[in-house]
């Protein structure tokens, strides 16, 4: 439904600004955001499956679920070979993305570290990609030739936190910042000397900071103790996010859309679960290395004659089946692979956690999430106590599948369903209301839907109104 | 063989936008010719029938519309003003997926930058 249209649109993207810091009695004191809310409408985003930033960003901006996108995460099978795998850049998008659809509907667009923007494609206008591009050495703009002012302007582009991993975390705080204000200053930047019709960036800031401070914020973290020196980082670094966005809502005019959204949320990681541990354990994978030691899954030599199914690590799991005539050496018959399914999906879901209770983990099958499912999609993605506990892939070491020590170094948050959504209509007063049922797929549509831009019929979201 | 087309440009900035249009193309693995005002200054009037013989072999013939009727089958491009030379290029090359006649498929990361890549996305947690 069609309530105005707007000459220009600014998506304010946080990666992972989780909806209790903004909204709820927990939310931080963040004026310019509580303002835009109060002028329009806000409320929890439904993320996408998996609530990853891809495929969560395509899928917010294509407005196309991840089966129909054919990206599972970052990393997909691009066979059913048991070691082709690809990196899900933008390449793997064939799908248009709001800036291309807006860019031939004659729009000028500046687009500023959306992922899976590397390699760039052309658009009508100017683009910075994201952290998908290798490092600054890529040509990560478009034009090329854009890039020299860029830098020349800003300084060095900071694509994303080096070194996460670390328990120096003085050393990591201070690069987060860095990455935020690098990222706001490339925005100012280009919103200041482009004349831009649609305007979107995204900060990657706040995902690095909950991954890397959340047991020192989140009094329910099981290592959380209280007076630590950095309970209050995530505060002052969502008031300074604040502070930047105020910044650059002085750019917009009233004939602006204005949005601000996340991805997906986070919360408290309990821990991880060996999901390749637990294969083993249950007796439907093989391998043939001395597991006195703990391995990397990928650096294991598979018994595939034995192996019914293995899986990748990751905030979620992807469990692939070793199907006759699908994989090399497939052996799970094809006619049984329904009832395998079914099988796995109730041994999955009938874990329990150290202590014996149930883990609440959810294993669904692509066909259930996905209107479609494009690409080598795994058989089952698998989210580990409904998301508080990590999935982890490495063997051995010891037989328990329950692991408290990130394989590879310090993570306190996983993701979450659900992150945010603020918008600000031009001209009509939301009222202030909370909206409820928004989902990421619905963003698209709506900036099309305000900009007067036809939407393709086969965008999957629809148009969030002002007020109903 | 896959079929090849004219597409004939006119409007500004032909000449940038046909040097973008082929760069693509033969960064996506197309066959591609120009066929500007210096190239059929040299074929004549044999000009229109060799767009008709490249494209019957499967070549993308680019060409200057003041400077050749092509014969065969062609798609006629009046460049949008308000594009950029690279973006018009984008916009043809749209066309030319819907009609089958390329791939979108990019050059993606090299060996040493999807290593590079790789291990970003196993520190920031991503993969493993």
């Amino acid at each position: 439904m069609t309530v105005s249209t707007t000459k220009k649109a600014m998506i304010i993207g946080l990666d992972c600004a989780t909806p209790q810091f903004i909204f709820g009695p927990k939310a931080f004191d963040l004026p310019n955001m509580r303002r835009l809310a109060e002028r329009g409408c806000w409320g929890k985003l439904e993320s996408s499956h998996p609530p990853i930033t891809v495929p969560a960003w395509a899928s917010m901006t294509a407005s196309k679920d991840a089966g129909e996108l054919g990206i599972y995460g970052f990393r997909n099978r691009k066979d059913y070979s048991y070691d082709g795998m690809f990196t899900a850049n933008g390449n793997a998008i064939r799908e248009k993305r709001l800036w291309d659809i807006l860019s031939r509907a004659g729009k000028k667009v500046a687009i500023l570290g959306v992922p899976q923007t590397y390699p760039v494609r052309p658009v009508n206008g100017w683009l910075i990609s994201g952290f998908l591009a290798p490092d600054t050495n890529a040509d990560y703009t478009y034009p090329k030739a854009f890039k020299k002012e860029f830098e020349e302007a800003i300084g060095e582009y900071i694509i994303d936190v080096k070194d996460f991993r670390t328990d120096d975390k003085d050393g990591l705080l201070e690069r987060v910042y860095a990455l935020m204000e690098n990222r706001f200053a490339a925005a100012r930047f280009l919103l200041e000397t482009r004349p831009w019709d649609f305007f979107m960036m995204v900060e990657m800031g706040l995902d690095r900071l909950h991954h890397g401070f959340w047991r020192f914020c989140d009094p329910e973290h099981p290592l959380f103790e209280p007076g630590n020196p950095y309970e209050h980082v995530f505060r002052d670094y969502y008031q300074a996010v604040d502070r930047h966005i105020g910044a650059l809502l002085e750019y917009a005019d009233e004939d602006t859309l204005l949005m601000v959204v996340s991805d997906h949320g986070a919360r408290a990681m309990h821990g991880g679960v060996r999901v390749n541990q637990w294969l083993l354990n249950e007796g439907l994978l093989s391998v043939t290395d001395d597991l006195s030691e703990e391995k990397r899954f990928e650096d294991c030599a598979v018994d595939w004659s034995r192996t019914r199914a293995w899986s990748s690590g990751g905030y979620y799991a992807r469990v692939f089946f070793n199907v006759e005539g699908r994989e090399p050496e497939g052996i799970i018959p094809q006619s049984e692979y329904e009832p395998f399914c079914e099988e796995m999906v109730a041994r999955i879901e009938s874990m329990t956690d150290p202590e014996g209770r149930p883990l609440g983990n959810k294993a669904y099958r692509p066909k259930d999430l996905y209107r479609t499912v494009r690409g080598v999609a795994p058989d089952l993605i698998v989210y580990f106590g409904d998301l508080g506990w990590r999935s982890v892939g490495a063997v051995g070491g010891t037989d328990s599948i329950y692991t408290f020590e990130n394989d590879t170094g310090p993570d306190d948050a996983n993701h979450d369903y659900h992150g945010i959504f603020i918008m600000a209509d031009a001209g009509t007063n939301g009222g202030g209301l909370e909206r409820t049922g928004l989902h990421l797929m619905d963003v698209a549509p709506t900036v099309l839907d305000r900009m007067g831009v036809p939407i393709p019929a086969d965008m999957q979201g629809r148009v969030i109104g002002a007020k109903e | 063989m896959q079929n090849g087309i004219t597409v004939t440009l006119s409007g500004p900035g032909l000449a940038e936008t046909m040097r973008a249009l082929l760069t693509r193309l033969i960064e996506l693995g197309a066959r591609a010719e120009r066929m500007d005002s210096e190239i059929t200054a040299r074929l004549g009037e044999g000009a229109g029938f060799a767009c008709r013989l490249l494209a019957r072999n499967g070549v993308i013939v680019v060409a200057d519309a003041a400077a050749v009727t092509p014969e065969g089958d062609r798609l006629d491009v009046e460049i949008d003003p308000n594009d950029t030379p690279d973006f018009a290029a984008e916009k043809i090359l749209d066309q030319l997926a819907e009609e089958g006649l390329i791939d979108l498929e990019l050059n993606d990361y090299d060996p040493q930058e999807e290593e590079q890549v790789r291990k970003r996305l196993a520190d920031l947690g991503y993969i493993e």
